[in-house]
């Protein structure tokens, strides 16, 4: 399962390639919402996109609705991971089809805590 | 409480204030004072306690509570219309403030819920109070649509509605000491807590749990406990991966198994 | 114009820096609050807010300060070697994005916050903006600061 990063940030692709390693997924990356818009349309079709909002180029909004425009990318599980915290703004991008909001800063356990709730991490049995 | 090795810097850090706070040059001043003073002892367990906790933790048991027991008390309280819940050991709140969305969310309109929040610690109690929560906890499992549905910011942190805090009340409350007096509870949550105590006092807490629940009560656990060898009050009910506690003697109604006959057991509870 | 002339306080300010520490960079040393210092500046970043309030938000760090930083998020080994400028920039970059928008949710919304601009050395400022609030701090026993500026009242 692939997620794809998109952040203009090398260290927070970083960080957040480390996190969703951990929990099991292959990664591409992308450093503005162009970027990942080009390797959705080469066919490079992620289970998850983490979006930063703002980035040059093309902005993580800007990417989520022309994501939620094409019907063949309906599948794709996509969360905001951003400083953006206003409240506004979280509803925007809810409403824009955002499946999940993290803002930053978060730690690893948050980031599993959200792909847990949206069912793309299992939570280990307890023994 | 366990501390890594190398990690005693991080108790240098959360003492010193401490320490400065309650008029010592240093942390080894302020230990010394520490062997005589329990006004002092208690900040220091309040500040040494990690209170890890998040939003609706573990998931399962909350989505055991939305699909099994708050069907059946529905079911089962047709003719107060009213649910009465605990949140034992409540530290932050954010275990009750989840299960308050949750009656947000599923319960009929014209019924009332109480959820009663008690912790040992005072200054949790206020923080549930309070209602505040910073970035990092709000990060913890709320899912984003609860976010914007039930909080608002203030300053860096977040407050959840006054809708969800009137569902909320606080009381002071030693586990292991007696019980107050207390409402009968329909619901207890009591997650993460008897592990702290040893055999003897689980029973004892267990026993005065059994006191304060109705008859068809639930009352739920963490995942890693068990009534199982404590005692026999209680019997078992495996939902999924969840274990749900309900007291001895009491059959559980079609309600409880096949929430879908819901409206013939109507009041069978009662 | 009709923009709000506000300021936030220095304890939100101080919980906003200390979540980005504790989050990505104070697993092993915590972040300490003062004392005043005139620190070195090696690196600084900013970014700007504007919209219904208007604001800028800078950190300025020294040089080693900035190559650990860049060290702990990139996950670089520390072989003695400094860290490639790039990588600095990247990483202090980030830092005052995340800062910068924590302190842009404390104030009226909505505002748009900028794209961080990164310096070895100061970054410059407008000569009509006054700082209305200073956060120094120490992490691993270096100072850093955390300020914040506004456009004077009179201009």
């Amino acid at each position: 399962m692939y997620a794809l990063i998109i952040d203009d940030s090398r260290a927070m692709r970083s960080i957040l390639r480390r996190i969703v390693t951990d929990l099991g997924f292959e990664t591409l990356e992308a450093a503005d919402g162009q970027e990942a818009l080009d390797h959705l349309t080469a066919g490079r079709i992620p289970a998850l996109c983490l979006i930063d909002w703002n980035m040059p180029v093309m902005d993580g909004y800007t990417f989520i609705t022309n994501v939620r425009a094409n019907a063949e990318w309906r599948d794709i599980t996509l969360m905001m991971v951003t400083t953006e915290s206003e409240h506004g703004q979280i509803v925007r991008a809810l409403a824009a089809g955002a499946h999940e909001y993290v803002i930053k800063p978060f730690t690893p356990d948050a980031i599993a805590d959200k792909l847990e709730l949206l069912g793309l991490v299992a939570k280990p049995v307890p023994a | 409480m366990l501390y890594d090795p190398g990690k005693e810097y991080l108790v240098e850090a959360r003492l010193l204030p401490l320490a400065r706070e309650a008029g010592c040059a240093d942390v080894d001043a302020y230990v010394v004072k520490l062997q005589t003073d329990f006004g002092e002892r208690a900040k220091v367990l309040d500040a040494l306690t990690i209170n890890e906790t998040s939003w609706f933790r573990d998931n399962a048991p909350y989505q055991t509570f939305t699909d099994v027991m708050l069907p059946a008390m529905i079911a089962a309280r047709a003719h107060v219309r009213h649910i009465s819940i605990w949140s034992a050991a409540c530290s932050s709140g954010q275990e009750a403030y989840s299960l308050a969305m949750l009656l947000d969310q599923h319960l009929p309109s014209g019924w009332t819920a109480q959820i009663l929040a008690t912790d040992v610690s005072p200054k949790m109690l206020a923080r549930v109070d309070a209602g505040r929560y910073s970035q990092v906890e709000m990060n913890r499992g709320l899912p984003a649509t609860s976010l914007v549905k039930y909080f608002t910011r203030t300053g860096s942190e977040w407050e959840v509605s006054d809708d969800l805090k009137k569902m909320v009340r606080t009381q002071p409350l030693n586990l292991s000491t007696p019980f107050p007096l207390l409402p009968t509870f329909d619901i207890v949550f009591i997650r993460n807590v008897l592990i702290y105590f040893d055999m003897e006092m689980k029973r004892e807490i267990l026993r005065k749990v059994h006191q304060v629940i109705s008859p068809d009560g639930f009352m739920l656990l963490g995942s890693s406990e068990t009534t199982l060898d404590l005692e026999n009050h209680w019997g078992r009910e495996a939902h999924g991966r969840v274990q749900i506690h309900r007291p001895a003697g009491y059959t559980p109604t079609s309600a409880v198994l096949q929430p879908a006959s819901l409206n013939t057991t109507a009041m069978t509870g009662a | 114009m009709s923009a709000v002339v506000a300021e936030p306080s220095l304890t939100d300010v101080e919980m906003v820096v200390e979540e980005v520490w504790s989050s990505f960079l104070g697993a092993e040393d915590p972040l300490m609050i003062g004392p005043p210092s005139e620190l070195q500046v090696g690196w600084s970043a900013a970014v700007t807010v504007s919209g219904e309030w208007h604001g800028m938000v800078s950190v300025e760090l020294p040089t080693a300060m900035a190559e650990q930083v860049t060290r702990r998020m990139l996950c670089l080994d520390d072989d003695g070697q400094p860290a490639p400028d790039e990588d600095v920039a990247d990483a202090v970059g980030e830092l005052v994005n995340m800062i910068g928008g924590g302190v842009k949710s404390l104030m009226p919304g909505p505002s748009a916050l900028s794209l961080p601009v990164v310096a070895a050395g100061r970054v410059a400022r407008p000569s009509d903006v006054t700082e209305v609030c200073r956060f120094d701090a120490s992490w691993a026993g270096s100072p850093l600061v955390v300020s914040v500026h506004v456009q004077s009242r009179t201009s």
